[in-house]
């Protein structure tokens, strides 16, 4: 058990130019705590984990894992177990073997490997198949198989890159719920790669979002889903993703369609303490809402209805200035409107209007 | 049968060619020579129409297996000759393996220049196998040769490499050395290559030593790219004439089996063709024992083959 912390950690690729896999990144993981590093593809998730297993250079900074500094101590010394996304099992072992190996090569004595093995087993459900070679497994058990090679060791960090990325949904889902549990149990620290914004909301105590190798966010998933702190995280968490266009500015509120969004206090004052007259208005699909006619709101075009059971989202185009944008609503599941009909679409609550900086992207009430 | 027939003709008909040229030059060989074992065929009694000669030979039953198997040295010695021959394979095979399993995983890793040092390496290949042997043997060469000029340099002794002793035999496991790691190092390269890279670092996060991860990942993943090559080395090795003919001619002190069937068949007061082939038939008995034996050990191992 181990606290983690990056400081200032840099991994630069050479190249020309020299790519920034991982720019500078300050993280403090806390003791017992499951951390979930969340981006899209090419964002140096995989690259910041690999730099704390010690697979991976640090550049510049340090990295330290249980107030030690680890930056160059290569990944024997460590103290971590790792869940590949191709899970990297040993295909000329057995299961057992597998999940034994690390023990084996620390020289612990057959007798207490098998029983740790077998613990391990027994909590994955994977009794059956120790005898097997990784080749015999479905996707599922050898994933089982990858997490209980790094459970019996008994680490003081698990790393974990995408773990889930090669099952199938079903499975995911369960899964998921699984790890999560399991590490409830163990309390071992948990860094955990992945590029699926659900995953990262369910799993993880908090999520640091990444993009471009720099840290956008870091904090609880609620409050990531609740207040981002930029266009690219608001954009990015939750799904479908939150509606963001520019739209002028009043001194009322954001102007959208004939319809001026009344807006709160801080934000506005953010607005116009860096005097802007555009605004980046963000409004998540759950908080808009079809309205009657008779109401105000913005005029929608309904271009496409998607059913998802409970609810249904739609997409529609709504003018703002001389284009025409695009905007999703969910709603009632039981009640969509048609194609190419026209509703009102009004703000439900405006609580929930999230205001950026049209070009830093940055949150502008604070 | 009918229906069967009736069935499948197109593909009978499409595999007969292949059959009848296979029956034609494999089998038809392989009979006639397994048939010669059985009668007293040299060059005085085989039908030759230059001299418009009929043939004379006749059927002697297994007598020309007694005589090689009585080990008898009128008939090449034949369990003398047969240790030599093991003692030759399995020593060019060994440093094969080893030579090309270590060159292989020098070069399998990010040096500069990587693609020059392969293709140097796999130049012997690309000699002629007698220009390469006429090379080494002018360097074995116990006066002129660079070998004895070096070791005399460094006040080692300098035998005669090529003469009668056991020397000979060593100066020709180091030709065929040379000229066969080429081929394990590029056979095991492409072995190395196909290992995926995570099991390294699974294995490094796990607390793998370097020698660990030899040993735990590198070995086991090149057991069937090993297992094959080192019995096609054995084979090709166990039947390596050229070279031992080419560099030491017909010693007796590097005398093998296919080289004694060599010097049985084409040289000597006559041409002996029934003991040649009676070799022939015996290399080819000891591969396919080998062969067997070895393709159940590595079932046994749960290599699948
Ligand atoms: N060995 C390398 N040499 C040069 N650039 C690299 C190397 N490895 C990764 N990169 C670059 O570093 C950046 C981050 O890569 P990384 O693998 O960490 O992304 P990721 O966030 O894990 O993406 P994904 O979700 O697709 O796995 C990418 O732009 C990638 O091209
Ligand atoms: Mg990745």
């Amino acid at each position: 058990m181990a606290e983690v912390a990056y400081d200032s950690a840099s991994r630069i690729f050479s190249g020309n130019p020299p790519v920034r896999a991982v720019d500078q990144l300050n993280l403090d993981v806390a003791d017992g705590e499951f951390l979930v590093l969340v981006g899209p593809s090419g964002s140096g998730k995989s690259t910041a984990l690999r730099m704390l297993a010690g697979l991976e250079d640090v550049d510049e900074g340090a990295i330290k894992i249980g107030g030690k500094d680890v930056t160059n101590v290569p990944p024997k010394g460590r103290d971590i177990a790792m869940v590949f996304q191709s899970y990297a099992l040993y295909p000329h072992m057995t299961v057992a073997d597998n999940m034994g190996f690390a023990l084996k090569l620390r020289g612990v004595d057959k007798g207490e490997i098998k029983n740790k093995v077998a613990e391990a087993a027994k909590m994955l459900d994977l009794t059956k198949y120790l005898d097997r070679k990784p080749k015999a497994l479905s996707g599922g058990q050898r994933q089982r198989v990858a997490m209980g090679r790094a459970i019996v060791r008994e680490p003081s960090v698990f790393l974990m890159d995408e773990p889930l990325s090669n099952l199938d949904a079903k499975l995911r889902v369960e899964t998921r719920a699984n790890i999560a549990a399991l590490q409830q149990r163990l309390g071992t620290t948990t860094i955990y790669v992945t590029h699926d914004q659900v995953e990262a909301m369910t799993m993880g105590h908090r999520v640091a979002v990444l993009k471009d190798g720099l840290l956008q966010q870091c904090d609880t998933p609620r409050n990531l889903y609740d207040r981002p702190a930029n266009a690219f995280v608001a954009g990015f968490m939750g799904s479908p993703a939150m509606n963001l266009k520019t739209v002028p500015l009043t001194s009322e509120g954001a102007k959208l369609d004939g319809v001026v969004v009344p807006l709160s206090r801080a934000a506005l004052g953010g607005a116009s303490g860096e005097s802007l007259s555009e605004v980046t208005f963000g409004i998540r699909p759950e908080a808009l809402g079809i309205v009657p006619s008779s109401e105000a709101g913005m005029d929608m075009t309904v271009e496409l209805v998607e059913e998802l059971g409970a609810d249904a989202l739609v997409h529609g185009a709504v003018r703002i200035g001389d284009s025409s944008e695009r905007f999703v609503v969910r709603v009632d599941g039981r009640t969509p409107p048609t194609l190419g009909q026209n509703v009102k679409v009004a703000v439900r609550d405006t609580s929930e209007i999230h205001l950026f900086h049209p070009e830093t992207g940055n949150r502008l009430d604070g | 049968m009918r229906r069967f027939l009736d069935r499948h003709w197109y593909a009978y008909a499409m595999v007969l060619p292949v059959v009848v040229v296979v029956a034609v030059l494999v089998l038809y060989p392989l009979v006639q020579g397994v048939y010669f074992t059985f009668t007293d065929v040299n060059e005085a009694t085989i039908a030759n129409p230059v001299l418009d000669r009929p043939a004379t030979y006749e059927f002697t039953g297994l007598r020309n297996y007694l005589n090689v198997l009585s080990g008898d040295s009128s008939y090449g010695a034949f369990w003398s000759t047969l240790v030599r021959t093991l003692i030759w394979t399995f020593g060019c095979v060994f440093f094969h393996y080893t030579i090309g399993l270590g060159l292989a995983l020098l070069l399998n890793r990010q040096v500069r220049g990587r693609s020059l040092y392969r293709v140097a390496l796999v130049l012997p290949w690309a000699v002629p196998a007698f220009i390469s042997a006429f090379a080494w043997k002018y360097m074995f060469n116990a006066q002129y040769g660079i070998v004895n000029q070096v070791l005399r340099a460094v006040g080692l002794p300098d035998p005669v490499w090529l003469g009668q002793s056991d020397w000979a035999l060593v100066a020709v496991v180091v030709v065929n050395v040379w000229l066969g790691v080429p081929f394990m190092m590029v056979a095991l390269l492409g072995g190395l290559q196909s290992i995926p890279g995570d099991l390294y670092e699974a294995a490094e996060v796990d607390g793998a030593t370097p020698w660990q991860r030899f040993r735990d990942i590198t070995l086991p993943g090149l057991r069937s790219v090993s297992s094959t090559v080192v019995l096609l080395g054995v084979i090709w090795t166990f039947n390596m004439f050229a070279i031992v003919y080419l560099v030491a001619g017909p010693n007796p002190n590097t005398r093998i089996l296919v080289t004694y069937a060599f010097e049985r068949f084409f040289s000597g007061a006559s041409r002996d063709y029934a003991v040649a082939s009676t070799y022939g038939v015996l290399i080819l008995s000891v591969l396919l024992v080998f062969a067997s034996v070895y393709r159940r050990a590595l079932r046994e191992q749960g290599e699948v083959w």
